[in-house]
């Protein structure tokens, strides 16, 4: 999964798994109630085995941060679309008019291939974020997304750790538990790096021993007993989270919802899972690639946003109950420039947009203050301004996730909230 | 050998029946085996059945001589199964209409089967270091049927070279251009993609003393390098295109770089970045990062004053570092999946085809030819944390004749050992005496397992996720 960071060649398959039947209908208020009643209750209910697994104290309360990394860069003016004459003159092309629109207020209107996310965002449980970003200047995907991943203004300011692997430090409620974060891929994303209590997984029903043999487990148990060295910790470490996930039987486990067929839809669904079954779980990170749309933009992001879309409404509508306990952040290392290339699409720039959703979240808007796009207003060599810092929400979403002070988190950085939460 | 390979291109089983190699009879270890083992493990990929008896007996000194400059002899059964992949034969052009995961999917066989059974294992250290180090990724941009050129005549020709040849190689092969957007770098509109790559991750590091200003010069100086499109030229080759080329001038590292040099701007700034003491000392902490696990300490030093000096001959910069005792004193150093996976199948002496067992590298999160940024696949543990179960995984199926297209025969590798079964893993996995007092040993005998799980036990034990 986090290797699937393709400027375009990747969206064949996405397009290909997009299920047209996947349609507003499918995630609508009588979809939300089937969740609430089949997603999470009837599920614990129907696995006898979860009544073995004794609930980590405090963990059914525990909130859970979701965190959804857009890696390539997402052209925020395409998905969150401005009322402006000037973004038509800057887009010729690429501006959305018409049935491309759906209207979210007198200034602002979705691209219509978030449809799925719409009736959430009129419950009130999507907010939107507009110009946000950091002050990397460097228009380099990796300088932009490690300054993200690290929780830095900018990248290479000498901290190491990953902002997540920084809250789960700080927070340290549950030291027992060697599931508190989980990356759903093959690598740990910058993001979680340091983190002692997280685990990267790529395929929950999957993450068994191949040897049918207890005394092969039991010896590694012996040989992973103790010892620093990092991978003998991390060894220590995913017996225990086996254990735990050999007990859940997750390849038993149906979400109440259908999902897409996609990598990101499927990680969201494992996510689900999760939090459903109550381990613990309290940062998940996960991420989706293919925003770089120097090429062929509305092709590609057309999609990118349906799959995405689908994937995280069906998400919400799994979790039922559980949406009270969790917030999602989808996030982007940076926009893209205001004018349309000669490609048809667009280079690097600097505001996007972020989302977060939740059963808590204060939605129904959008967040930030608008910067504008006629020429003065633009930032060179021709971006959105970014005037809402990324790490506004973040810091919100850490405190309503528990954590008492997100400044440590985010060295040097004060805390202004913008009441997402 | 070309008429042999598309002879053999059907029958590859009956190649890799052939390429079987035998194992020795007698696998006791030779007297202070480990200072040995530790060798093979940090300049190679871990010792094969008997290998460390053959460095024993003709010295470390000389094996390590004799790997800084390899002839073209190599094991016969590999030459066999290495002919049976077009992608290593044909040009790009010609490799086009084969899907991409056909291509990858060969030549990541040919890096797994070179490493476990190349009679150099030197050179493919350092062609997996060099690999990381001017990573293509395999899925943008095709870059899949540009990546076997690439790794002929970038990685493998001068892995054991000079570092100015080959990174003047590196910024022609088309693999590059294309997968660092450079054939979008017109004087129109210059694109800084290359020029900051090729100042961060492949020279100077990021630290190295460049500017932004220094960024966009270097830019302009490589608009035009592309790659032939136009027909009946040789297609996916480097072309410089004089239209698309800024020919003003330009300041480059204080180097003024004259207006009217047409391809000679990017060459100059290639020699420049080629002998810039940021450069030498960025190599000079890949290598010690490579070899001693660490990225400081007066090695850092040494080896870039031998780079200056040499103007960055590889081989003279790794034989102090290669035949000093602290390359195998130092601490151990965390193995990548793909340095997990070779040792194994080089320490079992398995069989393999090098494809079946890439679905393993998959899981463990280290596809070949698949890291999507510049950067390579990360060499520090703390990325690899999630590989564990992978590990587990890949040492029990190997033993248990459950890894498509890989075996070994366990129980006659611990009986050459001539002891008893437990012990006998600990030798040959581990490649160390055992002590009463050995904890790994005492471990497997109360593990009541067999040959097969004996051996996968030693394979997944920490010990052997360290060189």
């Amino acid at each position: 999964m986090s290797n699937d960071w393709r400027s375009c060649d990747g969206y064949r398959e996405a397009l290909a798994a997009a299920t047209p039947a996947d349609s507003m209908a499918s995630v609508s208020r009588r979809g939300l109630l089937v969740g609430l009643g089949m997603g999470a209750v009837g599920w614990l209910a129907a696995n006898p085995t979860l009544a073995q697994i004794a609930v980590r104290p405090g963990s059914r309360n525990q909130r859970v941060l979701v965190v959804v990394f857009l890696r390539g860069g997402m052209d925020g003016l395409n998905v969150v679309v401005p009322k402006e004459d000037a973004y038509y003159r800057l887009r010729p092309s690429l501006g959305l008019k018409g049935k491309s629109l759906l209207p979210l207020d007198d200034f602002y209107s979705f691209n219509a291939k978030l449809a799925p996310l719409l009736p959430i965002y009129r419950d009130g449980r999507l907010a939107l974020i507009h110009a946000v970003g950091s002050n990397d200047h460097s228009h380099s995907h990796f300088e932009a997304m490690s300054a993200m991943e690290h929780g830095l203004p900018q990248a290479g300011s000498g901290t190491a750790s990953g902002w997540l692997a920084r809250h789960l430090e700080s927070t340290r409620a549950d030291t027992s538990n060697p599931l508190r974060a989980v990356a759903l891929g093959s690598t740990m994303p910058d993001s979680l790096r340091g983190a002692s209590q997280a685990i990267a997984i790529e395929s929950v029903a999957d993450y068994r021993l191949t040897a049918d043999d207890p005394e092969f487990r039991k010896t590694l148990g012996d040989l992973y007993g103790n010892g620093k060295d990092p991978y003998t910790e991390a060894g220590h470490a995913t017996l225990e989270v086996l254990d735990t996930l050999n007990r859940l039987n997750p390849a038993a486990y149906r979400p109440s919802v259908r999902y897409p067929k996609t990598d990101v839809a499927n990680a969201l669904q494992q996510v689900a899972f999760l939090i459903k079954a109550n381990i613990g779980v309290e940062v998940a990170a996960l991420d989706k690639g293919g925003w770089d749309t120097h090429v062929a933009e509305a092709q590609w992001l057309d999609a990118n946003l349906d799959d995405l879309a689908q994937s995280l409404a069906a998400f919400y509508t799994d979790l039922g109950g559980e949406t009270a306990r969790t917030t999602v952040v989808v996030q982007t290392e940076f926009g893209r420039r205001a004018a349309e290339n000669s490609g048809l699409g667009t280079d690097h720039g600097r505001g996007s947009v972020m989302f977060m959703l939740g059963g808590e979240v204060r939605g129904g808007k959008v967040y930030g203050e608008w910067p504008g796009l006629e020429p003065n207003q633009l930032e060179d060599p021709g971006d959105l301004r970014v005037t809402t810092d990324y790490r506004r929400p973040l810091a919100e979403a850490l405190r309503h996730c528990g954590n008492p002070n997100p400044s440590a988190v985010f060295p040097g950085f004060v805390e202004q909230p913008l009441g997402l939460l | 050998m070309a008429a042999g390979a598309a002879s053999l291109a059907g029958c590859s089983r009956m190649v890799n029946e052939v390429a079987r190699r035998e194992l020795p009879t007698d696998l006791r270890l030779p007297p202070n085996p480990e200072p040995t083992a530790r060798l093979l493990g940090r300049v190679g990929f871990g010792p094969r059945p008997g290998e460390l008896s053959e460095v024993a007996a003709i010295g470390p000194g000389t094996w390590v001589h004799q790997q800084l400059a390899p002839d073209a002899s190599d094991d016969p059964a590999l030459m066999l199964q290495l002919a049976q992949f077009e992608a290593l034969s044909e040009d790009a052009a010609e490799l086009r209409d084969d899907p991409d995961w056909n291509v990858t999917q060969q030549l990541s066989a040919a890096a797994i089967l070179r490493a476990t059974y190349s009679r150099w294992p030197l050179r493919e250290r350092m062609v997996d270091l060099w690999t990381n180090h001017f990573n293509i990724y395999a899925d943008k941009a095709r870059g899949a049927f540009r990546k076997p050129t690439d790794d002929l005549k970038v990685i493998r020709t001068h892995a054991l070279g000079t570092f100015p040849e080959m990174l003047a190689a590196s910024a022609k092969s088309p693999a590059m251009l294309t997968y660092l957007d450079n054939q979008l770098n017109d004087r129109r509109h210059p694109n800084e993609n290359y020029a900051r790559e090729l100042m961060e991750l492949h020279t100077l590091g990021v630290h190295g003393g460049y500017t932004q200003r220094d960024v966009m010069n270097v830019a302009r100086c490589f608009t035009g390098w592309t790659v032939e499109n136009r027909f009946l030229r040789p297609r996916g080759t480097f072309r410089f295109d004089a239209d698309q080329h800024d020919d003003g001038e330009k300041l480059v590292l204080g180097h003024v770089i004259t207006s009217g040099g047409g391809v000679s701007d990017g060459e100059e700034v290639l020699a420049i970045l080629g002998a810039h003491p940021s450069t030498a000392r960025f190599i000079a902490s890949k290598l010690t990062r490579t070899f001693l696990g660490k990225t400081e300490g007066p090695w850092v030093d040494r080896l870039a004053n031998i780079y200056l000096q040499t103007k960055g001959d590889i081989p003279s910069m790794l034989e102090p570092l290669l035949t000093s005792d602290d390359l195998v004193n130092g601490e151990p150093i965390p193995k990548r999946p793909f340095d997990f996976l070779v040792s194994a199948l080089r320490v079992t002496g398995a069989a393999t085809d090098g494809i079946g067992v890439q679905a393993y590298l998959d899981r463990m999160g280290q596809p070949l030819f698949s890291w999507p940024m510049p950067d390579g696949y990360p060499d520090r543990a703390a990325a690899w944390t999630g590989s564990m179960l992978g590990r587990w995984n890949f040492a029990h199926d190997l033993t248990h004749g459950a890894a498509p297209g890989a075996g070994v025969n366990a129980s006659e590798l611990l009986a050459s050992t001539h002891a008893d079964p437990a012990r006998a893993a600990v030798i040959v996995v581990l490649s160390r005496p055992t002590g009463s007092d050995d904890p790994v040993l005492e471990t497997l005998r109360s593990s009541k397992g067999d040959a097969n799980g004996l051996l996968a036990l030693a394979l997944s034990s920490p010990e052997f996720q360290y060189r």
